[in-house]
């Protein structure tokens, strides 16, 4: 277990070095901040004066083991556009997107815990067919196209809820809907199957052979077995609406890390953008091994693989 | 006594009209595109910022949205007969919004912070040499040449800032709570969210604001922006596309806003790096080119009409703009003529780059060049660039020996981009010209207005006859309010003074 874990540990750190190196280099290679950042008519004194100012006139691998060195120490440089220190813009903007990718990720397993066990225990029932056509859904529609459909609905045509921001709970309501579809569909598809599967497997079939109500097989047999492959899929999901909200952020001008990433690469704002970057990859990382740990705890032969 | 009751009668029908101007009242709220970088003005860069910062403070000038120099927070002001010193006489009795009197010293701060090391735009401010103030309500500004654009660099860049508050809280603190002279106050600052303004009770303009409250919301996405003005969550929105606004023009509750946008949209050729020595270095066949690329099928086409074809760099609105400079004909068969007096009968090949996505269809603009060229025997290697790499070497060293750019200039004066484009050692320079080069140096040290006119005229008809571009178009602007909106004038660089904008009901 120990021993495992360790190799986990390990794993991560060489994960977020390789991040490092990656984001640092290809956010170089969109090409040269001054450009953008000064205005047209400096003169090349001026040009040099900012690339000095914030080191891009040192070579890459030089500028790249100065910020590695600072990133170790918890240093995120500062912002070239904002003048404020990254991690200060971050703490800002994470309550924001946490707000929202947790309210997404508790409407996707209210949704979808329900609805998944039951459409495995009652195969080609109606609820069944809703599951599959949410499993189906969050499979196909892109959740930026969504989210662009239920502005128009419900907010141009119906006129029931707010159409951009974050000024109240009843703001929260479309883009938690937008970014949790696909989520849900993963998860009603899910569950579904592994109840299917478990149904099937011969300790139900002892205990409906000793004559177990049903109810009980589905509550104490199925359910429990069938949520520990859920476990991972949760984790992974919520990196995924931590990081994959930049669109839904965007569209609903949700105060968030997506809408500051978005405003950051299109600014060539090179620090931030690393410092978002390395943020977010940071928390996945340790969300997965935190996820790796309760799998772990849960079904005891997975740390053994 | 007649008289006298005559006027109590004509005082009392005036009372409530008078509260009424002198009470702001109602909630204006406007979307913006993206956050604003700073509120900091020496630190504004991006038009929206510029745009958001500039209700906080006053200038010494400002120009309204024809181009007319109006007196700020200087009433009146002089110029020695060299045009090297200007004497600026000040408003007496102003204050900023934390109470501090406004005198002579905060424009020698304004000047001061906006030369400190890290602010990323010093231009607008290096071009004073010296800035005194002779008493309390005197300031003296001596450039070391004439300078025509000087004024230009006040009303862009110049706005009062407190010194005794500035030294108080220090740039940083001075971020997180700017104080100006301006129409309105700083409320709230939600990075991401919103920015909350509120009327400056003592505004030295007894008859401005209008409105209580301005509340700017950050709203990214251009489909988000439509959805809010319709459903009236917000009162003015810009950065429509042609679509965006026919749409709009439809909704009774909506007023669809257009004006002509100052930039110029040109394919450039080069005869510096990658362009010397190439065809296009022949008079002939730059004519040739503007004779062969479809403008008018562009513009229709792509823009749906919506803008002028360019004459020239000095475009409508420009001071010295020339009304009767007729843009060059679409006639392929005269291109082809053209190309054969140069010498190139059978065509040839040359590159073209694009700046990928940075403007509305330009890349789309670019394949119709390539295919109008194609026309005439022109073999355009057509090459796209992001926008960063595009600009990231001096002289477009980046780009082909032509390609496709688009060029604003703030308040009305075509120099900044001509001089941009060809003063020799600048660094966005892209084709240089001795004779270029001397009517710029005329219209740098001609201050005279009508004088400066007539230079441009004469320079716009050389550029014409030795086009050192293929004058494209330039573009008009959309933006909607909801019909509530008053007094809501947008200027050509997509800026706004709020001071006279209301709301009714």
């Amino acid at each position: 277990m120990l021993q495992f874990l360790f190799r986990r540990l390990l794993q991560s750190i060489a994960l977020i070095i390789g991040v490092l190196l990656l984001v640092f280099f290809t956010v170089r290679l969109t090409g040269d901040p001054v450009g953008l950042m000064v205005a047209r008519n400096a003169t090349p004194e001026q040009r040099e004066a900012f690339r000095v100012a914030h080191g891009f006139d040192r070579p890459l691998s030089e500028q790249f083991l100065a910020w590695f060195g600072n990133a170790l120490r918890g240093d995120l440089g500062k912002s070239l556009r904002l003048h404020l220190p990254n991690h200060e813009l971050i703490m800002q903007r994470l309550p924001a997107t946490m707000e929202l990718a947790l309210a997404a990720l508790l409407l996707a397993l209210i949704v979808a815990l329900p609805l998944g066990i039951i459409s495995g225990v009652f195969p080609g029932s109606p609820l069944d067919l809703l599951a599959r056509a949410i499993g189906l859904a969050g499979q196909t529609i892109p959740s930026f196209w969504l989210a662009m459909i239920l502005i128009l609905v419900f907010a141009v045509n119906a006129r029931l809820l707010p159409s951009f921001g974050r000024d109240s709970a009843q703001h929260l309501i479309l883009p938690a809907v937008a970014l949790s579809v696909t989520s849900m569909g993963q998860m009603v598809r899910l569950l579904r199957s592994a109840v299917l599967e478990i149904t099937h497997e011969s300790y139900v079939r002892t205990a409906r052979a000793k004559g177990v109500r049903e109810a009980v097989i589905t509550l104490r047999h199925v359910t429990p077995n069938a949520l520990i492959p859920l476990v991972s899929v949760v984790g992974v999901n919520f990196t995924y609406m931590l990081g994959g909200s930049v669109y839904i952020e965007t569209i609903f001008a949700w105060p968030g890390l997506g809408t500051l990433l978005n405003d950051a690469i299109s600014d060539s704002d090179f620090p931030l953008v690393q410092a978002i970057t390395i943020f977010i990859a940071t928390f996945a990382i340790s969300i997965n091994l935190l996820t790796d740990l309760i799998y772990d705890l849960l079904d005891p032969r997975a740390g053994q693989r | 006594m007649r008289t006298l009751r005559r006027c109590l009668l004509t005082l009392l029908l005036l009372a409530p009209t008078l509260s009424l101007q002198a009470q702001p009242s109602g909630e204006l709220v406007i979307a913006l595109p993206n956050d604003p970088t700073a509120l900091y003005i020496a630190n504004a860069s991006d038009v929206t910022t510029i745009a958001v910062t500039r209700q906080l403070y006053d200038g010494l000038l400002w120009l309204d949205d024809q181009g007319t120099l109006h007196p700020g927070l200087a009433e009146r002001w002089e110029v020695n007969e060299e045009s090297t010193q200007y004497t600026f006489y000040l408003r007496q009795g102003v204050t900023f919004h934390n109470g501090e009197p406004f005198t002579a010293e905060a424009i020698v701060a304004a000047w001061e912070y906006g030369l400190t090391p890290g602010n990323e735009y010093p231009q607008y401010y290096s071009s004073a040499e010296s800035v005194e103030a002779l008493d309390d309500y005197t300031v003296r500004v001596t450039t070391p040449e004439p300078d025509a654009l000087f004024l230009i660099d006040l009303v862009e860049g110049w706005f009062a800032l407190p010194p005794r508050y500035l030294e108080e809280v220090g740039l940083e603190g001075f971020q997180a709570a700017p104080v100006g002279t301006g129409p309105f106050m700083l409320e709230e600052w939600v990075p991401g969210d919103r920015i909350v303004m509120r009327a400056f009770p003592d505004y030295w303009n007894p008859d401005e604001p209008k409105v209580e409250r301005v509340v700017m919301r950050v709203i990214p996405d251009s489909t988000t922006r439509m959805a809010a003005i319709q459903t009236g969550e917000v009162d003015i929105v810009n950065r429509l596309n042609v679509e965006q606004a026919t749409l709009l023009e439809s909704n009774p509750g909506v007023r669809v806003i257009s004006y002509p946008n100052d930039r110029v949209f040109y394919v450039a050729f080069k005869n510096l790096n990658s362009g010397a020595g190439t065809p296009v270095e022949s008079r002939l066949v730059r004519q040739a080119f503007n004779h062969a690329i479809n403008r008018p099928g562009i513009l229709q086409a792509l823009f749906g009409g919506h803008g002028q074809l360019a004459t020239g760099f000095t475009a409508i609105g420009n001071l010295g703009y020339d009304p009767e400079l007729q843009p060059y004909s679409h006639d392929p068969q005269r291109a082809r003529e053209l190309l054969a007096e140069a010498g190139y009968a059978e065509g040839f090949t040359i590159g073209l780059t694009c700046p990928a996505d940075a403007y509305t269809n330009i890349n789309e603009v670019c394949l119709s060049i390539q295919r109008d060229l194609a026309a005439v025997g022109i073999d355009l290697e057509l090459e796209f660039l992001t926008t960063s790499k595009f600009w990231s070497e001096p002289n477009y060293g980046s780009t082909g020996p032509m390609f496709v750019d688009g060029w604003s200039t703030p308040a009305g004066e075509a120099l900044p981009r001509i001089e941009g484009a060809h003063y020799p050692g600048l660094y966005y320079t892209s084709w240089v010209d001795d004779i270029i080069t001397d009517y710029i140096d005329r219209l740098t040290a001609t201050i005279d207005r009508d004088e400066r006119a007539a230079i441009y005229r004469e320079l716009s008809r050389y550029l014409f006859d030795n086009p050192p571009f293929v004058y494209l178009y330039t573009l008009n602007i959309f933006e909607a309010t909801t019909s509530r909106v008053t007094g809501y004038r947008p200027l050509p660089t997509e800026t706004w003074y709020l001071n006279q904008a209301g709301v009714d009901g």
